[in-house]
């Protein structure tokens, strides 16, 4: 009984924290453009990152380690630092942005101004990363974040077109401008698949210091918990669908986001909207800075892990540290986070091969995987979101250009 | 020597036909001791540097690019030597 | 886990994991020393860890190892206690001189409130 508890807490924390701000920029611009014509690509995306983040915590439940370090002993050290230095810069971006968009949040919900909301949120940040040990973050956001829920309410509430929306889920090349459409495509597939979200989950395993009797929570996390996530994605889709595309409202502003759930729900809807909002992206701003360091100690092999305190990794806390100033430094300068997010989303996927043909490779490993290697269904599910990725790696610059950042 | 200066290095018989480069090194895991045992080479050596084929993979793909270390003649920083008829097997 | 057995360098030991005798992580297999290349049983000598053995890593190693400085330590074969995903020794990091820069972080981090959390 106790551990269908705990393996049913692990899927709610898992549904709160699979929403970030890439994914709620890019669902919401896709639905104010384009409808419920992209729903069929937040499917390809999900299962995606269910795929992979199956066999991450596979990895780490068996061999206690996390995958970033496959990158090195896989690419060897020199495409291996590249990869490293691209990560960083990618997953600074991403802190950034999130940083911004708890400040709009913020914003939103009092009347303060920006700035001080953001050194407030970088504060409060470093207090959490600090002081709180990481089960009770991931609980505490994950949980919190479970008030996006409201969106899926709202979708329903809304009553849009069912028919139209059931043939949303089977792909088609959309009405209108088509490199916009592709651009969009690739941004919901990397807003799924981002890499901090695998390196993130890896190390997370460790943290928790899952070992193979928790393969079965790996999977209900994955299965369960990553479904459940992908059906908000689909519900911030539809409600932008619904709302904003037949009034002609882009989705520019964060608050657009929330109207989207007041509209319907009224007040009680905003103000979940925004909570909801705040903790995923909060949640997710930790995530990144984690990563920040995990990355950076996985690659030099330095101790790492909240698990290990503060004073048990040094070099590991520095690097968090150090990620969180940097990013803290860069959106007081006034960057507007929605483009920062945007950009991190295309440049992310850009590097996305470089992240998952390691992560393929160890987990057919017997050194670090013994009997627990890759069956056929992963390999082929593998194979396949591999040869995604390489796609819209190779599209993702071109498309941004095409389509002038999604504007047309 | 250092296995980062064999890394990459050409790799020819002693009549000069080229093999290609060394990818990596096959040894034996003793209690005490590990002992080089060959030398891998050439292209689909390149794949199981990626660990596609290689001792603990579960890949099943061809891979036998491994030079028995016996017919090496000469190994150093200007490159390898291996017999002439040395095969990858 | 492995006593025995077939095993690539470059692919299994090379860049893996160390693994001190505490189970505490200090460091990477930066570069393998091997001895015996002229007889007929070449065998590793050691293990050598640090910055400055990025140099034989190419054009980005060599970067590298210039902008990170420091020493390397070379750590003799025979204090390997098992191969797996990772390569376990037989002593603690500080005895193998493999944990200067962690300590000085450490001192650093210790004098700070909450260090311990």
């Amino acid at each position: 009984m106790k551990r269908i508890l705990s393996v049913a807490l692990g899927i709610l924390a898992a549904i709160g924290g699979f929403v970030d701000i890439g994914d709620i920029v890019f669902n919401v611009q896709a639905g104010s453009m384009f409808g419920y014509q992209l729903l069929w690509v937040v499917v390809i995306g999900v299962g995606g990152i269910m795929t992979y983040a199956e066999m991450c915590g596979r990895v780490a439940a068996v061999s206690e380690r996390a995958v970033f370090d496959a990158v090195r002993e896989r690419l060897g050290f020199g495409v291996g630092l590249v990869a490293l230095v691209a990560g960083q810069f990618v997953n600074l971006m991403t802190l950034t942005a999130e940083i911004g968009g708890i400040a709009l949040v913020l914003q939103l919900l009092s009347a303060l101004p920006y700035r001080v909301l953001l050194v407030l949120a970088a504060v409060v940040l470093l207090l959490v990363l600090w002081l709180m040990s990481f089960q009770w973050i991931e609980r505490v956001f994950g949980y919190c974040g479970l008030a996006l829920l409201v969106f899926a309410v709202a979708a329903i509430k809304l009553q849009p077109d069912w028919g139209r929306v059931a043939r949303g889920f089977v792909p088609s090349g959309g009405s209108g401008d088509l490199a916009v459409y592709l651009y969009f495509v690739v941004g919901l597939i990397g807003a799924a698949m981002v890499p901090y979200e695998v390196y993130f989950y890896s190390s997370g395993a460790v943290e928790e210091r899952w070992t193979p009797k928790d393969l079965g929570t790996n999977r209900a996390n994955v299965l369960i918990g990553y479904s459940l996530g992908g059906i908000l994605s689909c519900a911030l889709m539809i409600c932008a669908g619904a709302l904003l595309l037949p009034n002609g409202i882009t989705a520019e502003l964060l608050g657009t986001v929330a109207l989207v759930a007041e509209v319907p729900l009224g007040q009680i809807g905003l103000l979940l909207a925004l909570i909801g909002t705040l903790f995923a992206v909060s949640g997710a701003a930790i995530d990144s800075a984690f990563s920040g360091g995990y990355n950076v100690a996985q690659f030099f092999g330095w101790e790492w892990g909240r698990y290990r305190k503060n004073a048990g990794a040094p070099r590991f806390t520095i690097a968090w540290f150090v990620m969180l100033t940097v990013a803290f430094v860069i959106v007081m300068t006034g960057v507007d986070p929605i483009l920062v997010t945007e950009l991190s989303v295309i440049f992310s996927v850009v590097a996305l091969p470089l992240t998952y043909i390691p992560i393929l490779l160890v987990a057919n490993d017997r050194a670090y995987m013994g009997r627990y290697a890759n069956g056929r269904l992963s390999n082929v599910l593998g194979i396949f979101y591999l040869v995604v990725v390489l796609v819209i790696a190779a599209a993702a610059i071109p498309l941004l250009v095409l389509s002038n950042m999604g504007q047309g | 020597m250092r296995l980062s200066e064999l890394l990459g290095a050409p790799v020819t018989t002693r009549s000069g036909a080229s093999l290609g480069r060394l990818r990596d090194i096959r040894a034996e895991i003793h209690p005490r001791h590990v002992a080089i045992t060959g030398i891998v080479v050439g292209q689909l050596g390149a794949l199981e540097r990626l660990g596609i084929g290689a001792p603990t993979t579960t890949v099943r793909i061809r891979t036998h690019d491994v030079i028995p270390w016996e017919q090496v003649v000469r190994a150093d920083r200007r490159g390898i030597v291996v017999e002439d008829d040395a095969y990858p097997r | 886990m492995k006593t025995s057995g077939p095993i690539d360098l470059a692919l299994g030991l090379l860049d893996h994991q160390l693994v001190d005798s505490d189970n505490r992580r200090c460091g990477k297999v930066d570069d393998l020393e091997i001895e015996g290349l002229d007889t007929a049983s070449p065998r590793l000598a050691a293990i050598i860890v640090g910055a400055p053995a990025w140099r034989g890593r190419g054009r980005v190693g060599r970067l590298a190892a210039r902008l990170a400085g420091g020493r390397s330590t070379r750590v003799p074969w025979s204090e390997v206690e098992e191969i797996a995903s990772d390569v376990q020794l037989r002593k603690p990091a500080g005895e193998l001189r493999l944990d200067a820069a962690e300590e000085r972080a450490r001192r650093f981090i210790a004098r700070l409130p909450g260090a311990e959390r």
